[in-house]
Parts: C-alpha cells; structure tokens; sequence
C-alpha cells in the first residue's frame, strides 16, 4: 500500500517465480513482473511451454501440487494474494474470475447451464433471490448473444454448440461482476468467425462492465486483436510488453521478431503464380460425388433429421495438397468419416482409384484402407494408450499381415526415423511424448502401409505454430520421397494458405467453393468464402471486412434447414431468389467453382464439367 | 530402477518390453515379495507335506481326537502341529489338502466367471445395439435368480462333484463382471484410437481382443481376486448346506462346517483352515496391489 501505483494498480505482480518441484526442477515462471489497470486488457502471449497458463493459474491460486511460489508477490488491489491466502480465497470467483480453454469440460453436464449460472451467483452472493439471479444470468446470456436467452437458459450444456459453451462460460465468469478476468485460451478451440465475435463481445463486456481481463493465448494476431496492450512471454520471463501497433511495427526483443517474422500470412506475400502450376490432366485420385449423409436423432421434441453432409462435389489430384475448410459443425469430421469408409454415404459416391469407399465391401474397404490413411486431430486420445511407440507403428502391418516380425520392426523403425522420432523410442509408451512428438507418431503409424493418400483431420490445430511449421516441413519432405497426397481438413485458413493447392469450403455440410489456392484468397467466389477470409487472425491489412462480410449470428441449425441458399440468413449480399433456391457448383472459369447465385450475374453457369 | 524414472531423451541403454518393466518395478516392491514368499510356502506345502509327510488326511484315529495345537492346551504333539479333529485327523495334512481344493474351486470359478462376464460385457459393449439388448436381458434374467437357490436346485438334482460346483458358482456370478466391463467397454470404444485402429483397417475381433480387452481387464481382474475369497467362502457356504463336495475330501468348507460342532472346546478345527484362508488371499492381494500399482505407475508415464 506504500507506493502509489500500487493503489492505481488493479493487479500488480511482482517478482513472481513458480518452480516445478522434485529432482531437476525446473523454473516455470522467472520473476514475472506486470501492472494490470483497471479496465485494461492485457494479452499476454508465448509458444506453449513458456508458461502462460501456470501464471494465469497462479494468479486464482490454482497451481498444480508438483509446483510452488518460490517467490514474489500478487498484489490484487495492493493486499497480496499469496501470503493471504483467506482474501484470495474469498475473491476468487467474485472479484477474480477464470474461464479456461475447455469450455464443454468445464460445465456439469447433468445441470442445465441456467442452473449453474444461479448457482453459481448465489454461491458468491447469497443476497440474491432466485429469481433475480434467473433474471441476471438471462440478462447476460442476451449480452453475450445467446439466441432465445429466456429457452437456452432451461437447456443442458450438449444442446450447445462450443461457441454458445464458450459464450456461457464467459457469462458464468461475469455473473459475479468480477473486478478482473483472466481468460486462458478461450478462443484456440473455436472457430474463425465464431472467435471473431467472441472477441469483439470481450471489447464490448470489457466497456460495459468495466472489468480488467487478462487474455492469454498463443495466436500473435488474436493477442494483437484482443489486447489494448500485448505482453509477450518467453521461457518464463517476459520480454516485451508494449502497444499492439508498436509490437508489430517495432518489435524489442529478438524472441519476438522471430515470432512476427515466422508468422504465417495470408496475403502479404502476393500471388506467386502457383495456381498456374497445377496440372490437371491426370485421373483423380479421390473423386467425391453428391455425398450425402443425414443421422436421426431422438431429442425432446421425437425424432430430427441431422443433415450433416450433403452435396459435396470434388477431386482430389495425385500429389496435390488439397484443402477442406470450415467452421465447426459443417460437416467437415462427418464427411472424414465417410472418406475414409468409417461410415456409409446415404447418396453420391466416393471414388478413390476408381473403386466406390461407399459400397465398398468389408473386406474390400480393408484393402483399399492399406492405400488410404487418416491421421486424426486429438494427439492424446487417438494412440492406445497401453501400447508402446514401437508397438503402435506395428500394428498395421500386423493388421494387414505383411512382413515376418523382424521385417516389421524394421519398417516400424524406419518410419519412426522418418518422422523425426528416436528409434530408442521403441519399447517406451507415449505417455510422456509432446503434443507435437504424438502427431509425428501418428503420422508414422499412418505411412508405415505406404499409402498413397493421407488424410489430415485437424491433425496440426492442436499444434503452437513453430511445432506446426516443423510438422508442416516434414509433410512436405514425405511427400517429396513418398509422392503422398494430402487431404488437409482444417479450420486454419493460414496453415491452408501456406500448403494447399487446392481448396475446398464447406458450410452446413455442403461444399459452397473449390478453388486453387490463390483465387480463393485473392477473388474468392462465395460470399461465406469472404466471411470467412475477414474473420482470420492476420495482422495484415485485410482484404475483406469482417462488416462488409457477415452479419452477426450463428449458422442455422442442420435439423432444420431453411429452404434456398444456407448461408442466406447470415449474407449481406443475399437477395429474394437465395431464400427460395438452392445454388449448386457452377465453374467461374479456371478450375474455380463456388455455389452461388450472385455469380450468374456475371457468367452463365456451366454445370458439371466443372472439376477438370 | 533407477534407470526407469528418467525422462525420455536421457541415452540409456535398450529399454525393456513394457510388461518386463511392470514386473521387474512390482517385485522390487516389499509387498509383493512378502506375498509372493507366503504364496509359495502354501503352494509348496499343500503340493508337498501330504505326500513327504505320509500323513493321510482321511485317516482316522480316534484315540488321538480333539489334540489341540502345539503349545496350545493339554496334551498337544509334535506329530500334530495343528492338533486333530473330531475323529483324530491331522489337521495341517487336512488344511492343506483342503487349500488345493479350495484353490482349485476359488481360482477356476473366478476365472469361469470372469471369462464369461467379459465375454459377455464386451460383445454387449462393443457392438451395442441389438445384441447388447439381447445380451443384456440374459443377464438381467441370470441376476434375478439367486445364487444360492440356483447352486441348490442344480447341486440337489445331479452330483455335487468338484467339476459341478466350478460350473455352477461360475456360471451363477458372472452378470456383475458382464454388467461392468459393458460399461469399460462402450466408454473405450467411443474413443480416438478406436477409430484409429479402424481406420488402419483392424477388423472388429482385433479391436476388441488386442485393444480395448487389455485396457479394461486389468482394473477386472484386481476385482476378480477378491472374488476368490468369496468363492472359496461360497464353496464353504455348500458345503455347509451338504451339497459342496462331499466328505471325506477335506475342503476350507466342509472342515469349517465340522468345526463350527466342536468350536467350544476345539476351537482350532474351525480356525486353523481360517487361517489359511486369510494367509492365502492376503498373499493374493499383497502381489495383486503391487501388481497394479506398478503398472498404474508405468502406464502413468514414470
């Protein structure tokens, strides 16, 4: 209380060090020193494993046993937190609020969110009727933009969708109208538009509600985006703390030019001309028809009809890296399920070297999978976890009989080096392997058959971006000694834009474009195609903006579709004739096609001929 | 061990198979070589002191009745380190006999048991749907008859022979491992790597045997060695009822059963094959623990 920014000060932290105990251990956090204002947001920004999250953890006293405060303090309005251990208790939840990365894992899912929401009110205000608190937490529901707030208020967290889940846990932080926020990551596991929105409500809770938030993430775009200043964090210190503009014009530290240097862009480097490369004379390797597939669910109101996919249209060239982008929920994972004969397509077909994955028999589908190969998104739940690493590359030359057992742990071996793994690896299980060394596994377990095509299922989202850019080198490397083609299913326009060819986008389950890489960025032929080129995270001058682009709100429900153009309800451009017929692919000339009535104004469509 | 708890990159030298590394951090434990030390010994002497002693467990000799223990009362004797019973058999020869039998009846049930549950819990699991339906209502069915009323209404019509009791404990305990290991079994098999596997073109069988099996049994089994216990008790339980196995063999039961005539004034006959009992599934259980332990730790990533 003796120094006088002490008193402006919301949060002041000081000195802060937090060391991993047991042998070797490891200093975490290096003298964290940092002022927060009342009011301010403040992103704080570093690869992963440079200690974001035990500080944000640290600052609500949520530090896991095998780490300790070694030193310096948190002052919260000057009292310091980590000696009083009873006023950090008593604030935490009511002046300092925490929402984590992993909205769904965070909500009970046995009470309806509205429940937990009074629950959680009258915990820390015990003064509030029920009903006042009902009528709060709807109150903030409508602020964040939940449709309906007064009915999803009765619902359960599964009836959400992660960007309702994520919108709920921010209402849930500031229920208790908190002095302070500390939102860790919430936007990584969204989408692009959908984490724009939730974003630019931040900025507006944060005037609204005049609390201080402390937004930690990994994205040097959002950080610069989100914060009205960005500190930067590096192997536990931080380095730099300055103005977002000031950051990127003039970066101090040399961690973070390296950080603006290697960031990926959308636009800045211009066309090299790479559409102009392809060559497209060749037979397609997987040729996708018509594909459609709906699921009935049976909820409160009797059976729905789930239109997951449906009309999707593309072709996939030996050796390209072909794209397929789209927010969460347009079908991207079902369609991976049909692609690689997981499930059956109600209608259309699915060619891969001219044999139908659709109708294909068990058995046939077995073969054809030696020659097709998925490499799936979540690094920890997709390796058995009692295997060891050897063992795990193995099994599919077991699962398909190839090779004596010595020959086996040869090929295991070999893949195991091509993907960068140690093969001294071999007996030990995956447990103590990075985000980053189990994708390499994965891929290896993938390329031990030798396939031809490999499909990517988000399999780099989970990745910080210098391991993404090592992963992305050692596809390419593969490709180039394998001859691969690579099916990328993504919602990181960015990592598409560095390495695909060719480029497909879906929304609500249909593929409303397919371009070459550099039409669809730089003359992209669906009006959801821009939307979703406004909403990415670049710090460059945006070719398209986000209010020329999209209007607010989420996609309609798949259960029931409005008739015409889906994407209709949230298109500025949207005239009478969308909200009455559906517009299918129709070519824009030079391998581009997009869905979408505006383009008949400017060519006629020329249907099918289309994929050539 | 030493070697086991550095991380990854350090160079060390080949690393072992990873049940070898579970076996070789169990056994350094104390447990589980106190455990296994009594194990043996039983093992050992219920296999051996019959025969080298060349004492007969069915022979009577009514001049030497009721001796107690040694040091334990009048008239004890070195020949008869447990005392006799009623009819003036040696009691050590006859707990022991009666462990091999009791062990043989406790292990096979157990294993009939769990063998039959899995099987059962996994297909029901895996599969879903109809057959989980039709899976799942045997077993309901199987759950609502008692346990004790089945073994009476099957051990009263035929023989009650040792083969007889297994199938009939057996089959009668199976629906709660069913019950379990369908629910480890569905939980597994919404997971990634399930659908990894799949993809990689494994085929159902493979799936369920070499993945998902191995990862939900282990947690099973530890539950199945304490069914041991119950099923020896169960045996004991028949035997009291007249429809265990049938006098003269000596079983944990049947001696417990003649015991419990003569408890006030020799009270060994019922307590020694007690003891036994106990010893023999604390051994169990001590190498069982470690046993888990060691491998929650390896799989835990130490």
């Amino acid at each position: 209380m003796t120094m006088a920014n002490d008193t402006q000060a919301l949060l002041s932290v000081r000195g802060l060090t937090v060391e991993a105990r047991g042998a070797g251990g490891r200093t975490i956090l290096d003298g964290i020193s940092f002022d927060l204002a009342p009011r301010q947001i403040l992103s704080v920004i570093g690869e992963s494993g440079s200690g974001k999250t035990v500080l944000a953890r640290a600052l609500v006293g949520w530090m896991a046993p095998q780490l300790q405060i070694t030193a310096g303090e948190i002052l919260f309005n000057g009292r310091d937190l980590i000696r009083d251990k009873a006023y950090a208790s008593r604030l935490a939840g009511r002046e300092i609020a925490y929402i984590g990365g992993n909205p769904a894992g965070a909500l009970d899912p046995t009470m309806t969110v509205g429940a937990q929401l009074v629950e959680k009110l009258r915990a820390v205000r015990p003064d509030i009727s029920p009903r006042d608190a009902q009528a709060k937490a709807i109150r903030l529901l409508e602020a964040v933009r939940i449709p309906s707030a007064a009915t999803r208020f009765h619902e359960y967290p599964f009836q959400y969708s992660g960007g309702m889940m994520q919108r709920a846990m921010i209402v849930d932080a500031l229920i208790s109208d908190p002095a302070l926020l500390i939102a860790d990551n919430i936007t990584q596991p969204l989408d692009v538009t959908v984490a724009a929105q939730i974003l630019k409500l931040m900025r507006e809770l944060n005037t609204e509600f005049s609390t201080a938030i402390l937004f930690i993430c990994s994205s040097l775009p959002v950080a610069c985006d989100a914060g009205d200043e960005v500190m930067v964090l590096h192997a536990g210190r931080v380095v730099e703390r300055q103005s977002p503009a000031g950051l990127v014009a003039a970066p101090q530290h040399v961690y973070t030019r390296a950080l603006i240097a290697e960031l990926p862009t959308l636009w800045a480097k211009g066309r090299d001309g790479r559409d102009a490369l392809q060559v497209r004379d060749r037979q397609a390797i997987m040729s996708v028809r018509g594909v459609a597939k709906s699921y009935e669910t049976r909820g409160k109101a009797g059976k729905a009809i789930v239109q997951a996919v449906r009309n999707v249209d593309f072709d996939v060239f030996p050796g390209d890296n072909f794209g397929l982008v789209g927010e969460s929920g347009c079908g991207k994972s079902s369609l991976m399920r049909l692609l690689t004969g997981l499930e059956r397509p109600d209608a259309g077909s699915i060619l891969f070297e001219g044999e139908d994955v659709g109708t294909a028999s068990a058995s046939r589908l077995r073969a054809l999978r030696r020659r097709f190969q998925l490499v799936l998104q979540d690094p920890f739940g997709s390796l058995p976890p009692q295997s060891a690493i050897g063992a795990i590359v193995e099994e599919p030359l077991k699962i398909h009989g190839l090779g004596t057992a010595s020959e086996r742990r040869d090929r295991a071996r070999a893949a195991l080096n091509e993907v960068g793994l140690s093969d001294a690896m071999y007996d030990r299980l995956p447990t103590g392997l990075s985000a980053g060394q189990r994708q390499r596994l994965q891929v290896a377990r993938a390329m031990v058959l030798e396939p031809r095509l490999l499909i990517m299922d988000e399999t780099l989202s989970a990745l910080d971006q210098t391991e993404q850019g090592k992963l992305l080198d050692l596809f390419a490397r593969l490709q180039a000694q394998h001859g691969f083609t690579y099916i990328f299913i993504s919602h990181d326009l960015t990592m598409v834009r560095q390495v695909c060819s060719r480029i497909a986008v879906m929304y609500l389950g249909e593929t409303v474009e397919v371009a070459p890489n550099e039409r669809l960025f730089f003359d992209p032929g669906h009006p959801y195609t821009r939307a979703l080129l406004s909403a990415a995270p670049t710090l460059e001058e945006r070719r398209y903006r986000p209010e020329d682009s999209l209007l607010e709100g989420e996609p309609p429900s798949p259960i029931d579709l409005p008739p015409g153009c889906a994407f209709a309800g949230r298109c500025p451009y949207a005239f009478d004739r969308c909200r009455r017929e559906t517009p299918t692919l129709s070519s824009r000339g030079e391998q581009a096609l997009a869905a979408c009535f505006l383009l008949d104004a400017h060519n006629t469509p020329v249907k099918d001929s289309a994929h050539a | 061990m030493s070697t086991l708890d550095t991380p990854f990159d350090a160079a060390q030298p080949r690393d072992r198979k990873i049940a070898a590394r579970i076996w070789s951090r169990a056994y350094a434990t104390v447990d589980f070589k106190i455990g296994m030390v009594v194990f043996l010994t039983l093992a050992l002497a219920a296999i051996f002191y019959p025969m080298v002693s060349g004492i007969d467990p069915t022979k009577m000799a009514v001049s030497s009745k009721l001796l107690p223990p040694v040091f334990m009362g009048e008239g004890w004797t070195w020949a008869r380190p447990l005392g006799t019973d009623q009819l003036g058999r040696d009691m050590l020869s006859r707990s022991l006999v009666g462990l091999r039998y009791s062990l043989l009846i406790g292990i096979s049930t157990t294993i009939l048991m769990v063998a039959v549950g899995a099987m059962m819990g996994l297909f029901a699991g895996y599969f879903g749907g109809r057959i989980d339906t039709v899976l799942m209502r045997l077993t309901d069915a199987q759950l609502a008859i008692p346990m004790i009323i089945l073994a009476i209404t099957i051990l009263g019509v035929s023989r009650p022979t040792i083969p007889s009791i297994i199938i009939v404990l057996g089959l009668s305990g199976w629906p709660i491992y069913a019950r379990v290991m369908r629910s480890a079994v569905m939980s597994e098999r919404k997971k990634e790597f399930v659908r990894g596997a799949m993809v990689l073109g494994a085929t159902d069988l493979r799936i369920m045997f070499m993945l998902i099996l191995p990862l939900v049994l282990p947690p099973i089994a530890f539950v199945a060695v304490l069914d041991i216990a119950r099923m020896m008790i169960f045996e004991s339980v028949l035997g009291f009822l007249g429809l265990g196995v049938q006098p003269p063999t000596p079983t944990f039961g049947n001696i417990i059963a003649d015991g419990r005539k003569y408890l006030l004034n020799a009270w060994w006959i019922a307590t020694v094959p007690g003891i036994f009992l106990v010893l023999t599934l604390t051994s169990i259980n001590l190498m069982g623990a470690s046993l888990e332990r060691a491998r929650n730790s390896i799989y835990g990533g130490a």
